[in-house]
């Protein structure tokens, strides 16, 4: 059984509830079978969106999530939280811990090492399932931010519906449909 | 139709959601970069303070869509304000051609050049188109209408009784970062390959350097022999010049995500001397965010710091 914690406990510059993101991360643990202790830390001071995930390389060493307010937060409302985007970020970092813990994504680099496009593939493949999961994920949203990294074209929305409904991958397989989109998209728009 | 619509009354329906100018800047967050030394056991990262909106942000994609349903909403409510200004001041030496058959306003005794009224009709005609293309384009990057809080401010710039006010406040500065803002996304579509952004974006920009143009103009007109009027007016614009450089969100730094348009400003009308006011107001602005957020952030870091070490 994962132990989630949540750290700030009190927020100072948002309305954030640490409960319901504890929850909703111990949620989404279950699910996705990661039998690891989650550390989350928000950092309150800004609205950006970035969240990051970090695995501890010992056997028991915990899941360290650090992500911006932004990720977490209602656009609707600024300064208020949404359960909504939490599960989706949490779940996305999630999945991709996930994947290097399951096996299958061992060559992968590390996350600041990877490239936007392969960084883009990687969270088409999690938002991905995430829908199927039955989190509210808008698909266009993920759709432009495919086609930003690997080019406006055809095949390229191909790739992307490839990653989109696929489980199982390995990160030959997802780096390979994310190159290969890449490639079409520069042959069919030559700078 | 009444005439100086509230901003409290503006028609919307259920998917939008509106904030404050006190709202927005009572939000003690900051643009700036995650602040590592703020969490502990965070992966040191290189510092950089390049914020701009450019394909390579690793947020782009998300800060693409936010700063489009921002284009969206302002695209709405330059509509609206043009159109009050079409409507709500009685022609120049024409007796009653003003809202209910007045002379000129009641409170202010203000009237307009009928051309001045054609030109804001142009306008609206063009802000329609806008708010138009900005649906299709939000619907394209996939973002839904009424996706992001709603912020009023521009219509709000486009309520004083004085036509000449608003001239200097919506045409000349809201415009103005009309220009900037434009200008910012026609390069995010160009260097991202998007085949429609970057060529809405440049189309929309042209209408805004004659926005803004039309605003020099008749304020230079209308105010030629007020000196003190056109003063005033142009101390407004410098008010919502500064209003609209909170947090830094325009500025020639790259800390900014939006920059300053210098060369479609100037197309527009503005002179050396006001762009380069311009750029120093927003500078400070950024700088004035950044030391008012230094000392939250400290505090924060350490509220943090002692909750993870169990203090």
């Amino acid at each position: 059984m994962s132990t989630v914690t949540v750290a700030p406990q009190e927020f100072k510059f948002v309305m954030f509830d640490a409960e319901l993101t504890r929850r909703v991360a111990e949620d989404l643990v279950a699910s996705f079978d990661i039998h690891r202790d989650i550390q989350i830390t928000i950092d309150e001071t800004t609205p950006l969106a970035r969240i990051s995930v970090q695995i501890g390389a010992g056997a028991d060493d915990p899941i360290v999530v650090h992500a911006d307010s932004g990720a977490f937060e209602d656009t609707r409302r600024p300064r208020h939280q949404s359960e909504t985007a939490t599960a989706t970020a949490l779940g996305r970092v999630l999945h991709r811990a996930g994947d290097r813990l399951h096996g299958g994504f061992g060559e992968a680099p590390p996350d600041d090492d990877l490239t936007l496009a392969q960084m883009a593939a990687w969270e088409t493949y999690s938002v991905g399932r995430l829908e199927r999961h039955g989190i509210a994920v808008h698909r266009p949203r993920w759709l432009y931010n495919f086609r930003n990294r690997h080019g406006f074209s055809d095949a390229g929305d191909v790739a992307f519906d490839a990653l989109w409904s696929s489980d199982g991958l390995t990160w030959g397989e997802l780096d390979s449909i994310s190159a290969s989109a890449i490639a079409t998209s520069q042959v069919a728009s030559p700078a | 139709m009444r005439t100086f619509f509230p901003v409290e009354e503006l028609a919307r329906d259920r998917r939008f959601t509106r904030i404050t100018i006190n709202d927005r800047m009572s939000d003690p967050r900051t643009l700036g970069g995650r602040s590592d030394d703020a969490v502990e056991g965070a992966k040191p990262k290189k510092k950089n303070n390049n914020n701009r909106l450019v394909p390579s942000r690793p947020d782009a994609s998300d800060a693409a869509r936010g700063l489009m349903h921002g284009i969206f909403v302002g695209e709405i409510q330059a509509l609206e304000g043009a159109g009050r200004t079409c409507h709500d001041f009685a022609i120049s030496n024409i007796p009653g051609s003003g809202p209910s058959g007045a002379d000129s306003d009641p409170l202010s005794g203000n009237t307009v050049p009928f051309a001045l009224k054609l030109d804001m009709a142009r306008q609206a005609w063009d802000e329609a188109r806008h708010v138009e293309m900005s649906i299709k384009l939000s619907n394209w990057m996939g973002t839904e209408i009424g996706q992001f809080a709603e912020n009023t401010v521009l219509f709000e710039a486009a309520c004083s009784s004085d036509p000449v006010f608003r001239l200097a406040g919506v045409n000349r500065a809201l415009e103005g970062l009309a220009i900037d803002v434009f200008t910012t996304m026609k390069d995010f579509g160009d260097i991202a390959g998007d085949p429609y952004l970057e060529f809405c974006e440049d189309w929309m920009l042209a209408d805004e350097v004659t926005h803004v143009k039309m605003g020099s103009d008749w304020l230079r007109r209308v105010t030629e022999n007020d000196p003190d009027r056109r003063k005033k007016a142009l101390e407004f614009q410098n008010v919502v010049d500064k209003l609209f450089s909170y947090s830094g969100t325009r500025s020639e730094s790259e800390e900014s995500p939006i920059g300053l348009a210098r060369r479609f400003r100037e197309l527009a009308g503005f002179s050396d001397a006001e762009v380069d006011d311009i750029a120093e107001v927003s500078l400070a602005a950024l700088n004035e965010r950044k030391d008012s957020v230094a000392q939250m952030r400290a505090a924060a870091a350490k509220q943090l710091s002692e909750q993870l070490s169990g203090v």
